[in-house]
């Protein structure tokens, strides 16, 4: 079927046309709400409020959903919103990472807010076409499009009954549909999610660019959280969004000769050093995959150990060898030099409805090779790439898909599930067809993929329920937290990085900070108060990303010369003084590096208080599995006897000599236990909340976050 | 392929070069906006300008940089986002940027500073393509 | 007897930087080494020898993906 018999099938069910307005100083001012239900569309101020409070991107987006909702709302109901804002300096052309839209929801998965940051065209154009963000709210009867037009100032809502709900068709469908041009392609940012996100917790939501090389609309996810199985469930088949005329002045910067030397500046740095660092150009984040098995923390076998002799099957070498195109200009949003966005082109599907087609494969990320790998075992970079395509396509969260994954295959393996629970899955480490399989059923909506799809939380309640599995040992190796599968990175052996996982607003993700390095290999973090101190500066420092439309990787995935003589050469102090020139550069403002952490503590202690007021955020939902924490079985302890056996020796002074194995772990683990409440103790005063995880009315006035709404909760709890 | 080439030990630093760029591309005589700039390094006079290698063709995310009839590595204005990687990445550090401009610019191997040039320090060179990058790529900082 | 990043660690004869490196498979690229407080470049790491009771960090620059 061609698309003009796919546009002919549509039926306009609304239309709104609005002045394009101006921007200026990064923001339009004015924010975009649809509701599906009653097919409303309304242009909203942007308050000074707004901008003084919470900056923009997920700042504005949890401030929306805030209004939006009530304690009872629940991820399906019509009230839940999904919010994509940028940010003021998203859409600068001239630093790298500065394109990208942050989404907000309740998550299915976790009841509360999520937020996810992610790639691709759509929240620049939705910008420069004149909207600092999108507010969709309520539920279409039929499967709808919502189209924005730019230039001509159109926003539709059209049933569209006839395109594919699966990410890479659909989004090559309306890239072709709404261009005029191959030329014109390139103006056009589409955001689906997938047929898996109809059945599935874990949806995920893609956002397109179009590559004028490959002349294929590239896909990047918002991964976490399950946004793409609430967009589905508003039945939104895509968000389609047309602006023509990009430049490098669109947002009326208030000082372009700022932003130009910043830019500059970290392009010529990162020609200069990618190579030799990181190699982001060459592999993006997967240059990360035998580094993190050579220090012991890439998970394997549900994260039971941190390497695995067949890693260098899976190592960056073999991807870029074989697979990831090189030499490509693979930024998601312009200027980005970083380039690490990544793909393998031609590559020739061997399962699946697909089966037999030459795709382009965004990735492999350092998250896929681990998630759908190493941690269940799989050391086949060819099941890596087609399971990541697959993931992307239906919809599914790739890290929620691998940790879920590597949660059943152990249960597989311990009996607490067989063949026949499974429909025939064998589930076993390593077995790659069985997991393919997997995820075919989470996209039909078939057999034990839908248990799976419910992810691990729901999971460890069913197997100990209808199965009779024992609750303590699902808990233990279960790895989610606050409903959220853990991201792909071993704590065990950082106390730091529990906390960095733990103490999360939105649940187990390192997007808040990560800390293994500091604290394990360079021991520069010691002491408790050390520790509260990074689990204080990292999550704000990163939080300020999302309110700006920014990566995280052009931080520090490249470091200046300049670094290794600086005072605190984790926190990459030129770029941080980067960042605060191009936010003055493009808002007018004159923040300094203090006020700009102050900006992130004001959204980050409000999501807190979001997710109290949704019945979470305390102390209780900060627990974490011990799995992340230490030794669960046996055979991990015995793995690394050598090391546990000293640290009880040198820690603890307990004589593992003649102990039994489950003795010993015992000991460690009510010491490892002890060790993250002490660290929780110590992170709550550094943040300024009580013993309960509450931050106090002192810590929200003192930042200028007391507004009544925000008190009136927090008072409840004190 | 067209390109400036160069005789730095006849260059005296005048500057006429800089100005006469200038103002044809700009309309002003204001040396930083000129595609060829003159140093002076340790008693030496530098001539900085592109020698059409075309690193940065790959380096645009948007094909705005292309090599026209005569190999002359050009910039499509209409369709550039002045992101300014290919400022950042040329090997030469020979394209150009200024603040009151969205887009970088370059020498186009247009001759009009080579008429005013009082050495013949700088003049037009139309050697065959192939040759001249198979010099470049053997001189050139290797990357990646 | 050395410090490496505050912790003990084995002397040997003849330890240079580089063979610290490998002993303790520090291998990830992006690293600061510093000798009693004195920064140690890279291209010197074959070259430069670690003494008995030198303090020496390497200081790993990597904050997630």
């Amino acid at each position: 079927m061609n698309v003009k018999e796919m546009l002919k099938a549509h039926k306009l069910l609304k239309e709104y046309k609005y002045d394009l307005g101006k921007l200026d100083k990064g923001y339009t001012n004015r924010t975009l709400y649809v509701n599906l239900t009653d097919q409303r569309i309304e242009s909203k101020p942007v308050t000074d409020l707004m901008k003084d409070k919470f900056i923009g991107g997920k700042g504005f987006g949890l401030w929306y959903l805030w209004n939006a909702v009530t304690p009872e709302t629940k991820w399906s109901d019509p009230e839940n919103e999904i919010v994509i804002s940028s940010g003021p300096i998203g859409g600068i052309t001239q630093y790298p990472g500065s394109g990208k839209s942050l989404v907000v929801t309740i998550s299915p998965l976790t009841g509360m807010p999520i937020d996810s940051n992610v790639g691709g065209y759509f929240g620049p154009l939705l910008k420069f076409s004149g909207w600092d963000a999108l507010e969709v709210q309520g539920k279409a009867d039929k499967d709808v499009i919502i189209y924005i037009d730019g230039n001509e100032g159109i926003v539709r809502i059209e049933e569209a009954p006839l395109e594919a709900v699966d990410g890479h068709l659909l989004g090559e469908q309306l890239t072709e549909m709404y261009a005029e041009s191959e030329a014109d392609k390139r103006n056009i940012s589409v955001v689906t999610a997938g047929t898996a996100a109809e059945h599935t917790l874990i949806g995920l939501l893609n956002f397109t660019f179009y590559d004028v090389r490959r002349k294929v609309p590239r896909l990047k996810q918002a991964g976490r959280g399950g946004i793409g199985t609430v967009f589905r469930d508003k039945h939104i088949k895509a968000l389609v969004v047309k602006f023509k005329g990009v430049k490098g002045d669109l947002n009326h910067p208030a000082d372009i000769s700022q932003i130009n030397k910043a830019g500059i500046k970290l392009h010529k740095e990162i020609h200069r050093l990618d190579h030799v660092q990181n190699r982001m150009r060459q592999i993006g984040t997967a240059n990360i995959i035998e580094v993190m098995d050579e220090y012991d923390l890439l998970p394997t076998h549900n994260y039971k150990y941190g390497s695995h002799p067949d890693t260098y099957k899976i190592a960056s070498d073999v991807f870029i060898k074989k697979y990831i195109t090189q030499g490509m200009a693979d930024g998601c949003w312009y200027g980005c030099s970083l380039s690490c966005a990544k793909a393998a082109d031609n590559f020739k599907l061997k399962t699946g409805p697909y089966k037999g087609h030459c795709v382009t494969i965004d990735g492999p990320e350092y998250e896929n090779a681990a998630g759908l790998g190493s941690n269940c075992g799989i050391f086949d970079p060819e099941y890596i790439l087609e399971a990541n395509f697959y993931c992307d396509t239906y919809a599914v969260d790739t890290i929620s898909f691998g940790t879920i994954t590597a949660f059943i295959m152990e249960c597989y393996e311990n009996g607490i599930l067989d063949k026949e629970k499974t429909g025939g899955l064998e589930l076993n480490f390593g077995n790659a067809e069985a997991a393919l399989e997997l995820l075919h059923q989470m996209s039909r909506g078939e057999g034990f993929g839908k248990i799976a799809g419910l992810g691990i939380r729901r999971m460890k309640k069913i197997f100990t329920e209808e199965y009779g599995a024992d609750p303590d040992f699902l808990q233990d190796i279960g790895m989610e937290q606050k409903g959220l599968e853990f991201s792909e990175y071993l704590p065990k052996e950082s106390l730091a990085q529990q906390g960095g996982y733990g103490l999360t607003n939105k649940g187990p993700q390192h997007d808040e900070a990560w800390l293994i390095f500091m604290d394990m290999v360079n021991n520069q973090i010691p002491t408790f108060e050390d520790k509260a101190e990074a689990l204080h500066y990292f999550p704000m420092f990163r939080t300020w990303f999302g309110l700006n439309g920014l990566c995280k990787l052009p931080w520090n995935d490249i470091a200046p010369e300049s670094n290794s003589t600086s005072d605190e050469p984790a926190k990459i102090p030129e770029h941080v003084q980067n960042y605060v020139d191009i936010f003055n550069g493009v808002t007018g403002k004159n923040i300094d590096k203090e006020e700009l952490i102050r900006q992130s503590e004001r959204v980050y202690n409000f999501q807190r208080v979001f997710n109290i007021r949704m019945g979470y955020g305390k102390r209780t939902h900060d627990k974490i599995p011990y799995r992340s924490v230490g030794p669960v079985t046996v055979e991990e302890y015995e793995s690394r006897k050598d090391r546990y056996d000293q640290q009880l020796k040198e820690l603890i002074g307990y004589d593992p000599e003649g102990k039994t194995t489950e003795q010993k772990m015992k000991i460690l683990r009510k010491y490892r236990e002890e060790q993250y409440e002490k660290l929780i103790d110590a992170v709550y005063m550094r943040r300024g909340w009580t013993m309960d995880g509450i931050p106090t009315i002192e810590k929200l006035s003192s930042l200028g976050m007391d507004l009544p709404e925000v008190v009136e909760v927090v008072r409840r709890h004190l | 392929m067209k390109l400036l080439e160069k005789n730095e030990a006849k260059c005296i630093a005048c500057g006429r070069c800089e100005e006469i760029c200038a103002n044809a591309y700009f309309k002003q005589e204001n040396r930083e906006k000129s595609c060829i700039q003159i140093s002076e390094k340790q008693g030496e006079n530098k001539i900085n300008v592109c020698n059409q290698c075309g690193v940065c063709i790959d380096i645009c995310p948007v094909e705005a940089l292309y090599r026209d009839k005569n190999d002359v590595v050009r910039v499509k204005k209409d369709i550039c986002v002045g992101c300014f990687m290919c400022v950042g990445f040329c090997p030469e550090e020979a394209m150009r940027q200024h603040d009151d401009y969205i887009e970088p610019f370059k020498c186009i191997a247009c001759g009009l500073c080579v008429r005013e040039c009082p050495t013949e320090a700088i003049f037009i060179g139309n050697r065959e393509t192939a040759a001249v990058l198979e010099t470049i790529a053997e001189t050139a900082v290797v990357e990646e | 007897m050395i410090k490496v990043n505050g912790r003990d660690s084995d002397w040997e004869e003849n330890l240079t930087v580089e063979k610290l490196l490998q002993i303790k498979k520090y291998s990830y690229p992006k690293i600061i080494v510093k000798i009693n407080g004195q920064l140690i470049d890279r291209e010197h790491y074959t070259s430069t020898p670690i003494h008995d009771g030198d303090d020496v960090k390497v200081i790993h620059l990597l904050a997630g993906g």
